[in-house]
């Protein structure tokens, strides 16, 4: 892990955010096919090549009394760019460019950079999320077992773990869309907890 | 045969019985510590012990490259795999998760005990609700997973505390789930040796076991790079038997097939050899019996004596004229030869004196062989000669040496030239003359210590760039002061003196710490009532901490972390390699990271009563040391020249004809010297030895040429025999330049060059030219003899 500029200031520890559990991703324009299935829901979203969106992402947990709230904005540049600005409650931004991630805290100084490779388990994650906008059939089921309900007005990916390490933590992701856009990614995770994030557009 | 030389005869005979018996007695090593100076200060010897066989003699640093990165990551997991199975390594890593669970494990039920953070107004309801909030910030971000799960069991932040700590430390990246360098060309890994690294023998059986364990693991086209100090040793030893040897058989066929050309008689060949022969053995005896071994190094530098030991038989053979006995032949030249040998003795000397174990080696068994040798050939050699010997190939080649050397003269001018060129050079380049790197010193090879380099810097290896060393009677003191110095060391890096450090007790407190901590942690009743007013207004589920008020009070009865709580975990290894015990007590290492004022940081450690702590800055200790050795090495050298030019003085009772003997060698010296500058050399050590060297055997040319010849015929064959003796030494000298041994390449190419250069200059520089020889001859010869 490349760590660069670390404070002395207390901050919160890289452990924690190895477990970077991404939940992002832009509206997309679907672009309408006969037969339509899996592949060509896939080319609809390979044809994006960039995105912004506004989000708010809602977390469930069985150690709290109430939802936690957080929001802000997202960025998809074909096909490995991915941005979330999280602007409340605290402001801090994530990006993954390749395989680099770079988060910065509103804490001035704070910015660390870690490699996904080092990663399996956030690489799952990120690739559940990154590969479904590039239209990435074989990476997505490199992660995943993959199943497509609906129509092309409104259709729901719901993604199954493949690897050990990942079905530890995630029982499902859900990503649901309409329209040719991504409207919510829902994570259920193997405890029960659960968070869903809604995505509004905000035009390409 | 006369009564005095039977007893000569004799005398030889029960030297060479002698030096045969103590050479089968003698050990021979190729310790790489000999090469290594004498460590002066207590810190340095803690050093070199830990060079020698702590931890970081054991480590073998692996890299795989030259294939696709998936095959390489493959390859690194079998092999990983494969050595883990192995008796002769303790651990192995390549960067897959196989321990960390167990470090996670004993991190997490030794929270309390290892982090510094804690306090009793940790656990204070105001500290406590702080700790919350915090995390709460923490479940929101895209880190709330793992939070989530440390949250219960430790509401206090102690892990997340320890691992932070642990976080500055460098580790290489991964891909594909292993190690990789920072390219992604290359996987690596670390082994650790159960033997210690001077163990040659085992790491050499531990290299033996990668080499197999990648045969069948590796990619076809992939390839297997290791170092580390034991990969060094075993190539060390290797190289300097190869070299010896190989060097040794060259040479001894080469010199014996020139004097078969010269003399032209299998008898007279062994004759020629007997002095030398004679002479390496007592210098192999004698280094025996002053150093208790004998390094295969200096075994190496024996050829240079075999080619420069063998020129007093060629004097003696080439030198003696048809029809008189070698008696008389030996008579003319033996005060020259014995002059020769006195100022290579003078030479070596600075050698001997020399605080490596190594050079002094060298010193010792040059003097010893060519006294020897000469001693052979003056008393023992010419009544085994057959009367009336005399050389055929020197007949041959007489008149055509000697017109060449009639000739020389006329080059006097552009030998100024290169003389006053190779001044400049060296006058341009007297900033960066020298090279200020020990490493120069090491037997190890160049591209060996490259690839170390490279393979460290990939691996992200402990920077030892500055380390507090700290010594206590007792292992629990030591841990003590580390602990206190660690809190001047915070101080310093919230200063800005450096960014960070790493001590044994970060993974082994001392018992009174640990004490101190787990007395912090509140009585369970107290605790639940500080949890639950923290708790107020907080989203938190109650009964979710009721793990963290469990642990926290099986702590209290749980036992103190002992060097034994960390079998089995990675940080085992870590501990290892930070707190070691020696005769005299115990001694912790703290690694400093990003030290940006090392004497700021000097001034602010402090050990408690009855400890020591002292700072090390590695590379400009090592730096210090050398520079002091390269001075010690320049003031014995310039003494041995002193010596020389009062020997010259005392003997040739001339001030002239000192200078007509030095001149050709101080040309030859400055000329040799500025060619290795701008061949790109720095100079080390070895090379200033190496120059000495050529004052030392070039005096024997330069003395000989100055030497009032008696006949026309006398002064051919000592020309003759000057040329002989002259591609002897070259070949000894000139050798060794191909060696893969710092120290014999260095050498060899210095004096190997300035041999040459010694007799070419002294023919140049001579001031017979031919018609006044004679004359001169007969005027000088009463006062000459």
């Amino acid at each position: 892990m490349a760590i660069v500029n670390r404070p002395a200031a207390s901050r919160a520890p890289a452990v924690l955010l190895l477990a970077v559990a991404l939940g992002a991703s832009p509206p997309v324009l679907a672009a309408a096919a006969a037969d339509w299935g899996v592949e060509q829901l896939m080319q609809a979203l390979a044809a994006v090549k960039s995105s912004k969106a506004r989000f708010v992402e809602r977390k469930h947990m069985a150690i709290l009394n109430a939802p936690l709230e957080s929001s802000g904005t997202l960025v998809y540049v074909a096909p490995a760019r991915l941005e979330k600005h999280t602007l409340a409650p605290r402001a801090e931004s994530l990006v993954l460019d390749g395989d680099d991630i770079t988060i910065t805290s509103s804490e001035p100084g704070q910015r660390r950079m870690l490699n996904l490779q080092d990663y399996p388990l956030i690489r799952a994650f990120v690739e559940s999320i990154r590969s479904t906008l590039a239209g990435d059939l074989p990476t997505l089921t490199r992660f995943y077992e993959v199943e497509l309900a609906g129509n092309e007005r409104k259709w729901r990916l719901t993604l199954k773990p493949g690897e050990p390490g990942m079905q530890e933590v995630v029982r499902e992701i859900r990503i649901s869309g309409g329209s040719g856009s991504i409207s919510a990614i829902e994570t259920i995770e193997t405890n029960g907890d659960r968070s869903v994030m809604t995505i509004t557009g905000d035009g390409p | 045969m006369t009564a005095g030389r039977r007893w000569a005869i004799g005398a030889w005979l029960v030297l060479v019985a002698t030096c045969i018996a103590v050479i089968s007695r003698t050990s021979f090593t190729t310790d790489i510590s000999a090469f290594l100076p004498r460590s002066p200060t207590p810190e340095q010897r803690v050093l070199v012990d830990q060079l020698r066989e702590g931890v970081v003699s054991r480590l073998i640093l692996i890299g795989i490259d030259g294939a696709p990165q998936e095959a390489l990551a493959q390859a690194s997991r079998r092999l990983a795999a494969g050595l883990r199975n192995h008796a002769g390594f303790v651990s192995v890593e390549n960067g897959e998760d196989i321990g960390a669970a167990q470090d996670r494990e004993f991190l997490w039920r030794n929270r309390y005990l290892l982090s510094d953070a804690v306090t009793p107004e940790r656990f204070s309801a105001i500290a406590l609700r702080e700790r919350l909030e915090e995390y709460l910030r923490l479940l929101a971000s895209p880190a709330g997973a793992l939070a989530r799960r440390i949250l219960p069991g430790d509401p206090s932040g102690e892990l997340l505390h320890i691992l932070e700590r642990f976080e500055g430390q460098a580790r290489p990246a991964r891909r594909n789930g292993v190690w990789f360098s920072p390219d992604g060309r290359r996987a690596l890994l670390i082994a650790q040796t159960r033997a210690a690294g001077y163990d040659i023998d085992a790491q050499e059986r531990a290299l033996a076991a990668i080499r197999s364990a990648f045969a069948p693991a590796g990619a076809a086209e992939a390839r297997l790079l290791m170092t580390g100090p034991g990969v060094f040793s075993v190539s060390t030893r290797a190289t300097i038997r190869g070299d010896a040897l190989r060097f040794f058989v060259i040479a001894a066929v080469l010199i014996a097939a020139l004097l078969l050309a010269i003399f032209r008689s299998p008898r007279v060949l062994a004759l020629a050899l007997l002095p030398v022969a004679t002479g390496a053995a007592a210098g192999i005896a004698a280094v025996s019996l002053g150093f208790g071994a004998v390094h295969g190094v200096t075994l190496g530098f024996g050829i240079t004596l075999l080619g420069e030991g063998v020129d007093y038989s060629i004097y003696l053979l080439t030198q003696s004229a048809p029809g008189t006995a070698p008696q008389r032949a030996l008579d003319r030249i033996w005060p020259t030869l014995r002059l020769g040998v006195l100022t290579s003795i003078c030479g070596f000397s600075a050698m001997l004196l020399s605080g490596f174990s190594g050079l002094a080696q060298l010193g010792m068994f040059s003097i010893t062989g060519l006294v020897v040798a000469a001693l052979v050939t003056r008393w023992v050699l010419p009544s085994l000669l057959p009367p009336g010997f005399t050389a055929p190939a020197a007949a041959a080649c007489g008149p055509w040496a000697l017109a060449a050397v009639r000739r020389a003269p006329a080059l006097r001018y552009p030998l100024l030239v290169m003389v006053v060129l190779a001044v400049a050079v060296l006058a341009a380049g007297r900033g960066s003359l020298w090279t200020d790197d020990l490493s120069t010193l090491s037997p190890v090879s160049r591209s060996a210590q490259l690839l170390d380099q490279q393979l460290r810097r990939d691996i992200g290896a402990p920077d030892v760039g500055h380390l507090v060393v700290i010594h206590a009677p007792q292992e629990d003191a030591v841990l003590q002061a580390a602990e206190a110095v660690g809190a001047s060391l915070r101080g310093a890096a919230r200063a800005g003196l450096l960014d960070g450090y790493e001590s044994p007790s970060d993974y082994l407190p001392s018992r009174r710490t640990q004490q101190a901590r787990r007395a912090a942690l509140p009585d369970p009743a107290v605790l639940r009532a500080n949890l639950e007013r923290a708790l107020a207004g907080l989203p938190y589920r109650r009964e979710v901490f009721e793990a963290f008020l469990k642990d926290a009070a099986a702590t209290k009865e749980m036992p103190f972390i002992e060097r034994g709580s960390l079998r089995g975990t990675r940080l085992a290894l870590r501990l290892e390699s930070l707190l070691g015990s020696r005769y005299d007590g115990w001694v912790a290492m703290l690694p400093l990271r990003g030290v940006t004022d090392a004497a700021g940081i000097a001034r602010q450690i402090a050990a408690p009563p009855g400890a020591s702590a002292v700072m090390l800055d590695l590379k400009g200790e090592s730096d210090r040391l050398y520079r002091t050795y390269r001075t010690e090495a320049l003031t014995y050298s310039l003494a041995g020249a002193a010596a020389i030019v009062l020997l010259l003085l005392a003997s040739l009772r001339s001030p002239q004809r000192v200078f007509v003997v030095l001149a050709p060698l101080t040309a030859a010296v400055l000329v040799t010297a500025g060619a290795l500058v701008l061949a790109g050399f720095q100079l080390s050590i070895f090379h200033l030895v190496g120059l000495l060297l050529v004052v030392a055997v070039g005096s024997n040319y330069s003395l000989f040429f100055d030497r009032q010849a008696p006949s026309g015929w006398d002064r051919e064959r000592t020309i003759v025999s000057l040329l002989f003796a002259n591609v002897t030494t070259l070949i000894g000298f000139g050798l060794l330049a191909f060696s893969g041994v710092p120290v014999l390449h260095d050498i060899g190419l210095t004096v190997g060059m300035g041999a040459l250069l010694a007799l070419v200059f002294s023919a140049i520089l001579s001031r017979h030219d031919g018609e006044g020889t004679a004359r001169a001859a007969e005027g000088r010869n009463a006062a000459s003899t």
